[in-house]
């Protein structure tokens, strides 16, 4: 078997709160706590969960947006936890993310050309203006937009279109690894469709990793190989997305999909409600973080915390009930 | 006592800007039956949020209502005087809006606003009257402990927790007719569900008709029984919500539908079905058919000659020449 292209061992990621007159730190948020997984080079591993759980800060930080607080990232066979410098911006030509808001991660001042030269000089890519043009010409082509819109200004296209821009800029150093952090959520559905079908086709024609970020579980099961659900900054369940769709073990799995309202008027299913919010990360609840919100919880839920274990082939989940 | 509690029609709303002016509205009819969901979906800008805007009569310049009628139980809004249907809102119809951090006032406290609703609209409840039944509606909403919430600030809440105080409020003065206006759109799955439930309960146990604005087609299946679909500021489709789902005959229903990812299909990596192109620009509409450009079953006459809303059978509207007669399963 060949090595991983990621592999994420035991990952925190700590926020310190500060307060006071002296700005001592009071408390901490753990947005992420203990993360570990392997993702093969070509593969999607789709993060899913709800606002706050985390998903987005781990995207983060395996690129090194965040500096992490604990555990490893291993890129290729190489630690990149805490590279610097020169050698940070190397690994930055491999690793790029493209962001949820195609409004507000483009530069409303610079023309979609500058903005695809713009990864070009920094990494100091071309050296011929003529090259680094054509490099942009063949971006352009391969996303799906036309040559006269180089000279256009963001505001002049419109969300999926923007979108293309953002997924050009992140192709235009030819990385290896994507992180798509909800690159479909501001988009209407006719429109999303298009963009997660521009993005299959690239991973398919450049062999791209994708870490592939949604709240949406079923672009999320559409688009990925493997699936982590997560709550509270923790794994709480992962398998391959077929599996995990079929016979989900967790009940936050199991409430989450049951909640997507199904278009479809005759199907009467039984619902599962979840009570309440996903309480505050800076101080959550003892045991299994989802107790207080679970439907099958038990007294020992409370106390125990339950470690992320084998429920099925290649099927991890950290329950005690399931 | 008629069936109908609110009858459009032929409402048409006009935008003058420096770049132009455009209908964002179009000549837009539809009913509302008491007790009822009719659902209007659309993606952005097809004017669904300004169709809801036009009924309550909340539009601001640049936007004029040009022409038609909101007949509500027997009464044209639109020919009311500003104070009359003052008392309309509010009263009779109620909405909802998407993003309830930006419809509540953050320096009032969430008790402080439900009382004032109630008391503008029922002006012969004392404070202490108007206060205990906001208390009752926080509890109505599933707030917990609202004697404790009725004095905390909108930021101190969570997005669910502020969407049914919003619901709190609208429902305070037991209208007839609600207007939600994507109410799920911004929060999460869980909460949705929970919002939609709670919906759902208040409408049987009110009695109340509702407008349900959405571009989820997921929520429109699960709350609406007629739907009406918008394109481009006109109404392409309109139907019963078995209709819509399991035999659309507008093309652009029917792209919608295929173009949602659904689950246990097993259709791995494979293409997800497309809408090619985008939605027309309002300043510059076609002269036939706006959908034509997209259309994958589009001909000649479509290019030429806009297709009317024709009836089908009952309440089945089209807007298509060569409508689709494949069921979908």
């Amino acid at each position: 078997m060949s090595t991983p292209l990621l592999k994420v061992e035991n990952l925190v990621k700590r926020f310190p709160i500060h307060g006071g007159i002296l700005s001592r730190e009071v408390a901490s948020v753990k947005a992420v706590s203990g993360v570990s997984f392997e993702l093969k080079r070509g593969e999607t591993l789709g993060l899913v969960g709800e606002s706050g759980c985390g998903k987005s800060t781990l995207g983060r930080c395996l690129i090194r947006l965040h500096d992490t607080t604990s555990g490893n990232i291993i890129y290729n066979g190489k630690d990149i936890t805490h590279i610097e410098g020169e050698e940070l911006r190397e690994m930055r030509k491999k690793m790029q993310i493209i962001f949820q808001d195609p409004f507000a991660s483009l530069n409303p001042r610079m023309t979609i050309g500058a903005i695809l030269e713009e990864p070009l000089i920094i990494h100091n890519l071309f050296s011929s203006e003529k090259d680094r043009q054509d490099r942009i010409h063949e971006l352009i082509d391969l996303v799906g937009l036309r040559r006269e819109h180089l000279n256009r200004y963001p505001h002049e296209f419109s969300g999926g279109q923007r979108q293309r821009v953002g997924i050009a800029r992140a192709l235009a150093v030819n990385p290896e690894l994507i992180v798509c952090d909800e690159p479909v959520s501001a988009l209407d559905v006719s429109i999303q469709a298009q963009v997660v079908n521009l993005l299959m086709e690239l991973q398919q024609k450049l062999g791209l990793t994708y870490i592939f970020i949604a709240h949406d579980l079923k672009v999320v099961e559409h688009v990925s190989t493997k699936v982590a659900v997560m709550y509270l900054g923790k794994i709480v369940e992962m398998a391959e997305a077929e599996e995990l769709y079929r016979n989900p073990k967790h009940p936050y799995t199991k409430a989450l999909m049951s909640a997507i309202p199904v278009p479809d008027p005759r199907r009467k299913e039984e619902r599962i409600i979840l009570t309440g919010d996903v309480p505050s990360p800076i101080n959550p609840p003892t045991g299994c973080h989802f107790h207080p919100r679970c439907p099958i919880a038990i007294e020992d839920c409370k106390k125990i915390v339950p470690p992320l274990e084998n429920k099925a082939a290649n099927h991890i989940a950290a329950c005690i009930r399931a | 006592m008629s069936d109908i509690l609110l009858d459009v029609q032929n409402l048409k709303t006009r935008f003058r800007t420096d770049e132009g002016a455009f209908n964002a509205v179009d000549d837009v009819s539809f009913t509302v039956k008491r007790g009822q969901t009719l659902g209007i979906v659309g993606e952005s800008g097809c004017g669904k949020s300004v169709t809801s805007l036009s009924v309550m009569r909340l539009i601001q310049k640049p936007g004029n209502i040009e022409s038609g009628k909101v007949m509500f139980k027997g009464q044209d809004l639109l020919g009311l005087s500003d104070d009359k249907m003052r008392e309309i809102r509010g009263n009779e119809i109620a909405m909802i809006f998407q993003e309830p951090m930006t419809s509540l006032n953050p320096v009032y406290t969430i008790g402080d606003q439900i009382e004032e609703a109630i008391l503008l609209h029922q002006k012969d409840l004392t404070k202490a009257q108007a206060r205990e039944r906001a208390i009752e509606m926080l509890r109505k909403v599933g707030i917990p402990a609202p004697e404790k919430r009725f004095h905390e600030f909108p930021h101190q809440l969570s997005g669910g927790m502020r969407q049914r105080v919003m619901i709190a409020i609208a429902i305070s003065c037991n209208p007839s007719l609600l207007i939600a206006d994507e109410p799920t759109t911004a929060l999460d799955v869980t909460i949705q569900a929970q919002i939609l439930d709670l919906m759902r309960k208040l409408q049987a146990d009110f009695g109340a008709a509702m407008i349900l604005i959405t571009h989820d087609l997921g929520v429109v299946a699960e709350m609406c029984q007629e739907v009406a679909v918008m394109y481009a500021g006109r109404v392409v489709e309109y139907g019963t919500v078995e209709d819509i789902f399991y035999r659309p005959k507008h093309p652009y229903t029917r792209g919608l539908l295929d173009s949602i990812p659904h689950f246990e299909t097993g259709h791995k990596l494979e293409q997800l079905k497309t809408i090619k192109g985008m939605v027309p620009s309002l300043y510059n509409l076609p002269e036939g058919c706006r959908f034509a450009e997209r259309c994958p079953y589009a001909q000649d006459d479509c290019r030429k000659i806009y297709p009317q809303l024709e009836n089908f059978r009952g309440i089945r509207k089209v807007a298509c020449h060569h409508p689709l007669t494949e069921e979908v399963k």
